[in-house]
């Protein structure tokens, strides 16, 4: 089976293959000595590659994955190949479309715009308070706000959605 | 020595302090929100008493709950540790009414140093340098833009009760200063009750240098040289060490006497910070901060001296017992804060239940933290999780040393400023001490990490996904609620986020989380 694989960023292509219930790892066509040990439930891993010795902590769910490897955190999408073709047409079919979300869980402090609202792109529309800091969060495009889903004191998650912008004709 | 004391304060300072008064067979009394009844601290202290509630107004922000709590629970002192009521005079002064010993300094010192505006006219008139702008705090936009005029841009705009970079807004030009001053003030009293802010010159090329103080209640006061907090970002320090390598024998000597000459001028008692801002050979004072500082371990670690112990005798009426000749420094100590939050996404705080922790160990290593595996990290309390601390007998072997425990740190379960804290320690410029305040600005934190490891990332990860696809998939076939879009996911995550049984005996406090 054959997976896509965003690491920081960057794409590998990664080859699996089950034999006898043993994985055979190749990394962009090179194969890859591997050894896996999971240490506890809590995502410690003891890997091998080599002769090298990787301590490893994985989390994440199925398509994304943080791992620390010596301090460093290296953030992982994993898609394979019927993922890739379903989120390249996601992404086509909903070009432009002005969503702004929570870059972080906190409160809404305060709305600063309402809906039926032209705005210009970076104009402030509300601000939302996390640990005592504020933080204005801005327009992502320019537009008219459809809907705001939040209300004044309202306490959001991070990526929660926030106000809807759609373009004016 | 007190027999008894009480903590007027939650996470490491808190335990901190239990530790150094566990060492004096000083009996602890550890207080404790809702939130926090399974906290470390809770645990750690000889005793413990509720303060119900979950925010901190509720809790550790109550003057009357916590002075009831040490009076109930036989305390002779109270240690306020830093941040909450720790810099508020009126509940020093409270304590001391009620029959107790405050751990800090008088409530008259505090009040001279306490507010901005008061404290800088207090300075020019000790004679001590201060950083050019106003005087008196403006309460509105016009006002702010009328006078910046006079100071000309860049300016800082700071909250005028403030402190720990909040209600601060650094401003370029007029343009910017309407939506700047708004959230500042609106910061300012969210977070201290009072709006008004005051305008200042903002210095280029910035160092944050800091002269660590303690003075006992006989007039003997001295000072442990500098710290440097330069590696900031949104003034919340992230990098500190001491010494500071711009800092040269002579100058310790001049900055640390007007420290002390600053602390000597508002009648100072027990341990203080006064922080300078050094630019292009001068320094200028720019607050003080009365109570034990987050980066008090890296002193301790260069100077061999326990700054909680010597709080608590000077507290206790004892002399210092040294003079400023026998404070010698010894190597080389760096701290870096471990916080809840996302170097490669603005530093947004991030949140979640702490489930993988290994704390790194070995020569000259510290960590100061009250973490333990299943801590929930949420957002009503400060985003540090822990203060990792290094000593070397010189700053290369430092920052070797730390690097060595940051690769032994991992923090899991929420993400944390640790990588970027590798990314600066790695940096040419941080090696060869040749930075200022905007350092962190300057870092490329785009998070580009490739090479091997990203290789050994992306397959132990597949691993972990064909592991999961398989527990998640062998689940659902047993049991068709499984099938809920909720569960499947819940399924699917690892470290498996198994609902463990939650037991407890009598009625649950009022606000507990489950």
């Amino acid at each position: 089976m054959k997976y896509f694989i965003q690491v920081n960023g960057r794409q590998h292509e990664v080859d699996v293959m089950e034999r006898l219930g043993e994985l055979k790892v190749a990394v962009d066509g090179k194969p890859l000595d591997l050894s896996y040990e999971e240490v506890d439930t809590l995502g410690q891993v003891a890997l091998l590659s080599d002769g090298k010795s990787y301590g490893v902590s994985i989390e994440g769910d199925m398509s994304k994955a943080s791992v620390v490897i010596a301090g460093h955190l290296y953030a992982v999408e994993i898609e394979d190949e019927r993922e890739r073709a379903a989120h390249a047409a996601e992404r086509a079919a909903s070009k432009g479309g002005g969503l702004v979300k929570a870059i972080m869980p906190g409160i809404v402090v305060k709305l600063m715009v309402a809906e039926g609202e032209i705005v210009e792109a970076g104009q402030s529309l509300l601000i939302l308070e996390a640990m005592k800091m504020q933080n204005e969060i801005s327009a992502t495009a320019a537009g008219k706000i459809k809907t705001i889903h939040v209300r004044e004191r309202e306490a959001v998650a991070g990526g929660a959605r926030l106000v809807t912008i759609v373009p004016v004709e | 020595m007190f027999q008894r004391i009480l903590i007027a304060n939650r996470g490491e300072i808190a335990l901190r302090v239990i530790r150094t008064a566990r060492e004096m067979g000083i009996d602890t009394v550890a207080v404790y929100s809702d939130f926090d009844r399974r906290a470390l601290h809770t645990r750690m202290a000889h005793r413990a008493m509720p303060l119900g509630g979950s925010l901190p107004r509720e809790s550790y922000l109550d003057m009357a709950k916590v002075i009831r709590a040490a009076k109930e629970s036989g305390a002779e002192a109270i240690h306020p540790g830093y941040g909450f009521l720790s810099e508020n005079a009126d509940f020093a002064q409270k304590v001391t009414e009620a029959g107790l010993v405050w751990i800090g300094p008088p409530p008259s010192a505090i009040r001279a140093m306490g507010d901005k505006i008061t404290s800088r006219r207090n300075m020019k008139k000790a004679g001590v340098p201060v950083v050019p702008g106003l005087v008196d705090p403006v309460d509105d936009v016009a006002a702010a833009i009328a006078e910046a005029k006079h100071i000309g841009y860049p300016i800082a705009i700071k909250a005028a009760a403030g402190g720990g970079g909040k209600g601060i807004r650094i401003v370029r030009n007029e343009k910017e200063m309407p939506g700047a001053f708004r959230t500042a003030s609106g910061e300012a009293l969210a977070s201290f009750g009072d709006g008004r802010l005051y305008l200042e010159r903002y210095l280029e090329e910035p160092r944050h240098i800091e002269v660590q103080l303690m003075f006992d209640k006989h007039g003997n006061g001295v000072h442990f040289g500098e710290r440097e907090c330069s590696i900031q970002r949104r003034h919340q320090k992230l990098i500190e060490e001491s010494p500071s390598v711009i800092v040269t024998p002579e100058l310790r000597a001049k900055m640390g006497a007007i420290a002390v000459q600053a602390g000597r001028a508002v009648g100072y008692e027990n341990a203080g910070t006064v922080e300078f801002l050094y630019s292009k050979g001068e320094f200028f004072f720019l607050e003080m901060n009365t109570r034990l500082q987050v980066e008090h371990p890296v002193t301790e670690m260069v100077y061999g001296v326990d700054l909680v112990r010597e709080q608590l005798r000077v507290a206790a009426g004892e002399p210092l017992g040294f003079e400023q000749k026998d404070i010698v420094p010894k190597g080389w100590a760096i701290e870096v804060r471990i916080n809840a939050e996302d170097p490669f996404n603005n530093f947004v705080p991030s949140t979640g239940t702490i489930r993988n922790l290994r704390a790194p160990g070995g020569p000259g290593v510290r960590m100061d933290s009250a973490l333990y595996r299943g801590m929930e990290v949420g957002l009503n309390y400060d985003p540090m999780l822990a203060k990792l601390i290094v000593w070397g007998s010189d700053r290369e072997i430092a920052i070797a040393r730390m690097i060595r425990a940051l690769q032994e740190l991992n923090v899991g379960g929420v993400r944390t400023g640790a990588p970027a804290a590798l990314l600066v320690l790695e940096d040419e410029r941080f090696r060869k001490g040749d930075f200022d305040t905007h350092f962190l600005t300057t870092l490329d934190l785009s998070n580009p990490r490739g090479g091997e490891d990203a290789l050994v990332a992306a397959v132990a990860a597949i691993h972990r996904h064909l592991l999961s696809k398989r527990r998640a998939l062998a689940t659902t076939a047993s049991s068709r609620t499984n099938w809920l879009e909720r569960n499947r996911s819940r399924l699917s995550s690892y470290p498996a986020h198994q609902a463990e049984p939650h037991i407890q005996t009598g009625p649950a406090p009022k606000g507990a989380r489950p």
